[in-house]
């Protein structure tokens, strides 16, 4: 464990003030520091929609608190190199960050991030109590911690084109009451057919890897019964024997490539706008993917401002069931957290609180520079508001998609999570392009997972292991309220 | 235009009666410095190409593995098919690329009126980063409104459902495409300097001979520009060896593993992953693979020279 | 050559002339044009090769809020920098190389060379570690010093070679007068390759510019480079097409200007001196 630190050319850098200080309020050292020298917050943020919605309602914050905002919007991967290597090497170089779910436990574990409870038990107007706690429970919560809060929370729905089902004379529930079975009939009933001057396509799939493929294809599995790990994360002792080769995921991986055949053949390539862009030039008929499409499909194109040919036309109901079996909705977004080894938490912390409050986000929901694109709440009350309601009338719909949610179980936040979503998008990948049949897909992910965990020293699991429930987070939003 | 590395006579004037030092005195700071950059790395991949060191598992390495990191990197199957597609991206991007470079080159070499705007503007796809060419074409690949999907058709040519980069038959040679249109015109204006560099006597006496154009291509341009293409065809071919940003911006190393290359493995590895252990592995690997590569060229064609 | 050719062969030496043009630039024409199309025309089918001109896009990234703006003073800065700090570095170690007939010259040459050989993504993660652990992480300085390990081997090649023509000779007079080695190279020989110097400099920006790759884990949001910046519109939820052309086009024009100007040396500079072209 020692032999690095050893090589390090110099240990100056782990020395360094910032650490020291960061450390300090890590280990407990409650909030109230004399504030930093200089009033300028660097704030690192994915580029997705909340972010522009953010940027335009800055000056808010800046004007309320004093403090400076030095933005700074970079993509997904980039975000996540220039972190990493920001803390490996332990240099700041944002205060505050975008923290992926699935990173959230190695960042805290690391104390790459603070924890952010002595924050929010401080300042009661955080009013944790509205969150709806599946999304706290899949995004923002690690071993009894709250490490971030969300900024932009989606849930998976599915969308389809109205006139089109109408023409067709086919009902599609809005209460959840129907079957994947059922999903694919309509599906295969609409598929090639002539409407609105278009051939219709079926419906459209993410077949990119590693993270879209994996992030459309595990909620299909996840509604179907398959799980990733034998005990992860709800259980008394964590066991990460993969159960990827079961049944249930081979019916599922089925269903997945038959609905591949009712999609169009370049989706194979189709990464996660990819997806919802097709379904907005009005092609497609009925597809299953992330909330922020409800406004997003009504553009016609990213931060256009114009609406599509399906704007008005886009039908957003909750997704089928697999019968006999639990509904689970994936859960994801972006959530805020304050680097470590910040030396401006206090700032950090008012900024994230002012970013995730009701106020600013039905500001942000209001903002209308691209149009109206920001509905991705992940408070109870804002799902409530009527202004919102007006602009985003399937926001009700989107509440219930949100509390049927467990982002944990969809894809498990494990340590090595993107080591494993690389093989298990690649082999979903070629399954899809028919270089691989379903069921060597699941053998080989399977055989793929054992090898990587064993490697990790994850199997078997000799580590505390921590009951992650639904309920042990509702108990720790109410200590903290 | 004289084709001149580094002419004979300069080595003939060169004083001996100066202290030994000078020299190494004036080469050291650069030598030194480009040292202490290159070294850090490599001693840092080595060392940790034994470590268990993954940022998903810890923020420090956690023990020593001894080869277990590059057991895995040959295990995991990824470097070998990487090896596979990056030599073929390899080969047959230098080898396309200075053949149409050739052609070029001899087309300019005509010296029509006017060739030379066209040879100042056709150098520009070599000026770009190659991060801004992969956007470029991923833009003009869209499945869904690029231009050269829209174009393939409009001349009858077949391309695949799933889109050029889409299909594994096709993406592989797509990026490759990329790579040709960027570096093409560098062997074509490279390769056309050389040309005139070839002094007029000798083409007048092939001519006299009435030596067959291809001939003259063969046996007298070629051999004399040899040490001019010999650089240009070991820079591009190392510089197509360590591709990844190319494929970061199109493919991803899909679909599937079909347009996985070493260098896209290695940055899965280490840029995706956090496996700094295992990506060290890789790095080592990659590296022993480039020297003997570099190796090979400087024994076979490098061995005649100044 | 050019009075000996048949009209019909001419003809076709220009067609071929024309479509090696639309081939090699009407791509980039075609991504120029995407930066000022009305998002709706991007991917229109068939292209749609005419439209009212939208500034939409400029301005976000260079206006307001002009997130670009920064990222392009901060790519002069690093190229100028590695051009500064290259030139003390190459000079000499060019002037030696040329002058001098040291023992494994050929290795040195080819040493150099083979540094541009060397795998860049694997370096990302060490630079990092090694930028911070001496205080430089997100520093203009550290990609700068980083950049020479391009710019460095480079220069040194296309150096020798302007110094090579220059006679010793007239060196060997101003010896004869008592100067000493500094005073010749920086005296005598430094202005007289002074076209050298310029050519070696601007390659060398071209090179340090067009590096993407150590500034996504050298810089910070103040130090980005602008090839770095057309990453930040490529998001999960949508790509702005349009914020990415601008921001592309825009770190294109300078090494593309750059070649332009420097026409004349430029065979000499991509071959790193070995073709006098």
């Amino acid at each position: 464990m020692s032999s690095f630190s050893n090589f390090r050319p110099t240990r100056r850098g782990l020395m360094k003030g910032g650490t020291a200080l960061a450390g300090a309020a890590a280990l407990g050292g409650l909030p109230g520091r004399a504030s930093a020298q200089s009033k300028t917050l660097r704030v690192l943020l994915a580029g997705d929609p909340f972010y522009y919605a953010i940027e335009g309602l800055k000056d808010q914050f800046e004007q309320e608190s004093g403090i400076k905002i030095e933005l700074e919007a970079i993509s997904l991967e980039a975000l996540q190199a220039r972190l990493t290597s920001s803390f490996v090497s332990n240099e700041p170089d944002a205060d505050v960050i975008s923290v992926d779910q699935m990173w959230l436990g190695q960042y805290l574990e690391s104390k790459w991030i603070l924890p952010l409870d002595p924050f929010i038990k401080k300042d009661k107007d955080t009013d944790i109590e509205d969150y709806v706690p599946e999304i706290l429970y899949s995004m923002n919560t690690w071993r009894g911690q709250v490490g971030t809060l969300p900024v932009a929370s989606y849930a998976q729905m599915v969308f389809y084109r109205k006139d089109l089902m109408d023409a067709k004379g086919i009902k599609i529930p809005e209460d959840g009451s129907w079957t994947w079975e059922e999903y694919t009939d309509i599906i295969k009933q609409v598929n090639g057919a002539d409407f609105d001057s278009k051939k219709i396509v079926g419906t459209v799939v993410a077949g990119q890897q590693p993270a879209p493929i994996v992030h459309m294809y595990t909620q299909l599995q996840a509604s179907k019964g398959a799980r990733w790990f034998k005990d992860f994360p709800a259980a008394p002792k964590w066991d990460f024997e993969p159960t990827i080769d079961s049944p249930e995921n081979l019916g599922a991986l089925k269903a997945f490539v038959e609905l591949y055949k009712l999609a169009p053949p370049e989706s194979i390539g189709y990464n996660w706008f990819d997806a919802g862009m097709r379904f907005a030039k009005g092609d497609i008929g009925m597809f299953y993917w992330w909330t922020a499409y409800s406004y997003l499909c009504k553009k016609d194109g990213y931060m256009s401002g114009k609406d599509s040919v399906v704007a008005n036309v886009m039908g957003i109901v909750p997704l089928p069931k697999q019968p006999g079996k639990d509904q689970v909705v994936s859960l994801g977004g972006h959530s805020l957290g304050i680097a470590g080894n910040t030396q401006k938490a206090d700032e950090s912390w008012q900024f994230i609180k002012w970013a995730t409050s009701a106020k600013t986000q039905k500001a942000m929901g209001l903002f209308n520079k691209f149009g109206y694109q920001f509905s991705d709440f992940a408070r109870k009350s804002l799902y409530a508001d009527a202004d919102l309601l007006k602009i985003y009338p399937y926001l009700p719909g989107q509440l219930v998609a949100l509390q049927a949610g467990n982002g944990k179980i969809v894809r498990p936040p494990a340590p090595v999570y993107t080591t494993l979503e690389g093989i298990y998008g690649l082999n979903l990948n070629n399954t899809l392009s028919g270089a691989m049949s379903p069921e060597d897909c699941l053998k080989q992910t399977s055989s793929f997972f054992t090898n990587i965990l064993k490697g990790n020293f994850l199997i078997p699991y000799n580590q505390p292991s921590f009951d992650d429930t639904l309920d042990a987070t509702k108990a720790l939003i109410k200590s903290l309220a | 235009m004289t084709l001149a590395s580094v002419p004979a006579a300069p080595r003939k004037r060169v004083r001996r009666h100066m202290p030994d030092y000078v020299p190494w005195l004036l080469i050291s700071p650069s030598v030194i410095l480009l040292l202490a950059l290159i070294a850090f790395p490599l001693l840092f991949a080595l060392k940790n190409s034994f470590y268990f060191w993954n940022l998903q598992m810890g923020p420090t390495p956690l023990g020593f593995v001894g080869f277990d990191n590059y057991k895995m990197a040959l295990q995991g199957g990824f470097f070998l098919g990487a090896l596979w597609n990056t030599i073929l991206l390899t080969v047959v991007g230098t080898a396309v690329e200075f053949t149409l470079g050739l052609m070029i080159a001899l087309l300019l070499a005509r010296q029509l009126k006017g060739m030379n705007v066209a040879r100042a503007l056709l150098i520009m796809p070599t000026t770009i980063a190659p991060i801004v060419v992969g956007f470029l074409f991923r833009y003009m690949y869209d499945p869904g409104g690029g231009l050269i999907p829209w174009l393939l058709t409009s001349v009858g040519i077949p391309i695949p459902a799933q889109g050029l980069l889409g299909s594994s038959t096709t993406a592989l040679w797509a990026v490759l495409f990329a790579d040709v249109w960027q570096w093409t015109p560098f062997f074509a204006i490279v390769l056309y300097a050389g040309l005139l560099s070839i002094p007029d006597d000798i083409l007048e006496a092939a001519r006299l001979d009435r030596t067959p154009p291809l001939a003259l291509l063969w046996h007298i341009k070629l051999p004399l520009i040899k040490k001019t293409a010999l650089i240009v065809v070991m820079l591009r071919f190392m510089q197509l060896f360590n591709t990844f940003d190319l494929i970061v911006v199109l493919t991803k190393g899909g679909p599937g593993s079909s347009t996985r290359t070493l260098g896209y493995t290695l940055y899965q590895a280490g840029m995706v992953d956090f496996n700094i252990g295992l990506s060290s592995a890789m790095t080592w690997m990659m590296v022993i693979i480039v020297n003997a590569i570099i190796g090979l060229f400087v024994f076979f064609a490098f061995r005649d020279w100044d | 050559m050019d009075q000996t050719e048949k009209l019909p062969s001419k003809v076709f030496a220009y067609a071929m002339v024309v479509v090696l043009l639309l081939v090699f630039i009407g791509p980039i024409i075609w991504f120029v044009l995407l930066a000022i199309r009305p998002t709706a025309t991007a991917f229109s089918m068939p292209p749609v090769l005419f439209f009212e001109p939208t500034w939409d896009a400029i301005r976000y990234t260079f206006v307001d809020p002009g997130n670009n703006r920064p990222q392009l003073f901060n790519s002069v800065i690093v190229a100028a920098g590695a051009v500064l700090l290259n030139l003390p570095f190459s000079f000499p170690a060019a002037y030696a190389l040329s002058r001098y007939k040291i023992r494994g010259r050929k290795n040195i040459m080819l040493w150099y060379l083979g540094l541009l050989m060397a795998p860049p993504v694997a370096f990302l993660i060490p630079y990092s570690i090694l930028a911070s652990s001496v205080g430089l992480k997100g520093t203009y300085f550290s990609m700068i010093l980083i950049c020479q390990t391009l710019t460095i081997p480079f220069s040194v090649w296309l150096m020798r070679s302007f110094i090579d023509e220059v006679p010793v000779e007239i060196e060997e007079a101003a010896r004869v007068d008592g100067a000493s080695t500094a005073a010749i190279m920086l005296r005598i020989v430094l202005p007289l390759v002074r076209p050298g110097i310029i050519v070696t400099s601007m390659f060398a920006f071209v090179f340090s510019w067009n590096n993407a790759a150590f500034p996504l884990v050298l810089a910070n949001r103040g130090t980005t480079t602008l090839p770095i910046g057309t990453l930040q519109y490529f998001g999960t939820a949508g790509v702005t097409w349009g914020f990415i052309a601008v921001a592309a086009v825009a770190a294109m024009i300078p090494p593309m200007l750059i070649f332009l100007a420097l026409d004349r040396y430029v065979v000499r500079g991509l071959t790193f001196g070995s073709v006098k072209g």
